[in-house]
């Protein structure tokens, strides 16, 4: 079952053509890797999909509603929600109530409550509910993104680097923590920079360079692909065929 | 339970206090504009406060509040007290189609802005002449003394209204603060962007916090017009007297806490007052000129405003209690 369907996205920042006529679509609970060079356009497809920033043309159907053209809160509500790059807490919130707040898209506060401190324990951040947010290391701080985005109750969860700056130990309950969202039903998108963690977890890879979807296949196949690695070296491998 | 009784030992004694006073002299009505102002910082609070916009142009629904209950008085001979609920829904109306266009707007941007709309509403209060009458002004007629008139031999009564209106229009802002809106107003404030990713819809609440802001001050512009009885487009569509003081208020008490309005109110109204009586013999802008200055020092030896006196003489009583 299709559960994200995206159809000829393209959008262009003056003059630079910042995604150009990516299509592609997600069956429900697959882990998807997006990688490519840094400026292939991936931050800009994420805030695409949210809503964030309008597409030029194209279609993206999450479930079966279109969603091209809503606000964020209402792709949000109808369940897709990501996660930023740079890291947006409200930083001079706790942690519980960075949480708890995403929470209130769906349920009161008494409830959001409880369902927040879920999501801090998913991510093991249960016992620094109370701590202000803006004073956590960053590894911290993005793990904090990830539970407030999850108390969305997505259906769909884009992550955008959550594994930047982790140690070895970190990365990896990262990883366990995906695969358990996607066994919840959840599925994921994953922007990240590490290859040996994108290979390891996802089902399927999509390469975008130059906002051009290059290459989309299985980790294998994508790893294997000349033109993807041509992508990431810069220069054509046939010679040394 | 506990964090009641100081509450209700505050009120009780807010409420004693125009019972010492002379009911016929100066220091009540003094009192009374104290609540009355810090009621209307209050109201501002919401918007300046929890959305961390700072608005100068909420002498436009105060005005609004003051003149409606006013000419429907005048006209039609209805109760102010009527008069109030019809100020307020047109006040909520201002301010909803001043802030449609003013939301998206950040920090100096929206202050200029709303100052500029506030600006406009004297103008078109000044001009309009048939509806306003203009700049005479108009004065509250007397009817017979009741409370169901909102007529009062002494001032006695207005400062009791003024007490009930801040603690009406605190306990909404600590619901407020403290409930899912205030959740998404602190969201909102910190990153917009986020909080719409997080499924907030950032105009809806924003909207929602300048009407119940515009529709509160607007009440209490009826409050006002009642006890001075009479007024003009220059005193209640005031930039200075009016939006910037209930900003000015709100700021040096602490914004964004409910006490600190009620602090601001209560250190800036009694203290103009009392330059104007002590200097006012002197050379004409004296009394300002040290008002300006006592301001001044405040804000450098209290920039988070005087709530942090309290916070500082909290923490210093626990010291004290700990070592006994």
């Amino acid at each position: 079952m299709t559960i994200l369907d995206v159809c000829g996205i393209s959008r262009r920042f003056g003059g630079l053509q910042a995604l150009s006529d990516v299509t592609f679509s997600v069956p429900k609970g697959q882990i998807v890797g997006l990688i490519g060079p840094n400026g292939a356009g991936k931050t800009t497809f994420f805030s695409t999909l949210v809503g964030l920033i309008k597409p030029d043309s194209g279609s993206i159907t999450l479930d079966g509603v279109g969603v091209v053209g809503l606000k964020p809160h209402k792709v949000v509500g109808l369940g897709m929600t990501k996660t930023f790059q740079n890291v947006a807490l409200f930083a001079e919130s706790s942690v519980l109530d960075n949480v708890l707040t995403a929470g209130l898209l769906r349920h009161d506060v008494e409830t959001a409550r409880e369902r927040a401190l879920v999501c801090l324990d998913r991510v093991g951040l249960k016992s620094v509910a109370d701590k202000m947010a803006g004073n956590l290391s960053f590894p911290e701080r993005a793990r904090v993104e990830l539970a407030r985005a999850l108390c969305t109750d997505p259906k769909v969860l884009l992550l955008d680097e959550v594994m930047a700056a982790l140690n070895p130990v970190e990365m990896q309950e990262i990883m366990d923590l995906i695969r358990e969202l996607r066994d919840d039903g959840i599925t994921l998108l994953v922007v990240e920079h590490h290859m040996r963690a994108i290979m390891t977890i996802c089902d399927r890879i999509l390469v975008l360079n130059f906002g051009r979807l290059l290459a989309d296949g299985t980790p294998r196949e994508v790893a294997n692909d000349p033109v993807v690695v041509e992508a990431y070296l810069g220069r054509s491998v046939e010679g040394h065929a | 339970m506990k964090r009641w009784i100081p509450i209700a030992v505050i009120v009780l004694a807010a409420a004693a206090v125009p019972l010492l006073l002379n009911p016929t002299g100066y220091w009540i009505r003094v009192f009374t504009f104290t609540l009355l102002f810090a009621a209307m910082a209050q109201a501002w609070n919401l918007i300046g406060g929890l959305a961390n916009q700072l608005s100068l142009g909420h002498a436009a629904f105060f005005g609004i509040g003051a003149y409606t209950s006013t000419i429907l008085l005048l006209k039609f001979g209805i109760s102010p007290w009527l008069g109030m609920f019809a100020g307020g829904a047109l006040g909520g109306v201002a301010a909803l189609i001043i802030a449609i266009p003013t939301m998206r707007l950040q920090g100096h941007y929206f202050a200029l802005a709303t100052l500029a709309f506030g600006e406009v509403a004297r103008v078109i209060a000044n001009v309009w002449t048939s509806l306003t009458g203009g700049p005479v002004g108009l004065s509250v007629p007397f009817v017979p003394p009741g409370f169901a008139a909102y007529s009062f031999k002494q001032l006695l009564p207005h400062a009791y209204i003024a007490l009930i209106a801040l603690i009406i229009v605190t306990a909404i802002f600590e619901v407020i603060r403290r409930g899912a809106m205030g959740y998404r107003l602190r969201a909102i404030r910190e990153n917009a962007a986020a909080a719409e990713v997080i499924g907030i819809d950032t105009t809806k609440v924003k909207l929602q916090t300048a009407v119940i802001s515009g529709v509160l001050i607007a009440m209490l512009g009826t409050l006002y017009a009642q006890v001075a009885v009479f007024f003009d487009p220059d005193t209640v569509f005031n930039a200075m007297s009016i939006s910037i003081r209930v900003a000015l208020i709100a700021i040096i008490g602490g914004v964004g806490t409910a006490i600190g309005p009620i602090l601001g109110a209560l250190f800036i109204v009694p203290v103009e007052e009392l330059m104007n009586d002590l200097f006012s013999a002197g050379a004409a802008g004296l009394s300002q000129l040290i008002f300006g200055v006592i301001l001044i020092v405040v804000i450098l030896w209290r920039p988070r405003g005087l709530v942090t006196v309290i916070e500082a003489l909290r923490t210093w009583l626990r010291g004290k209690g700990a070592q006994s």
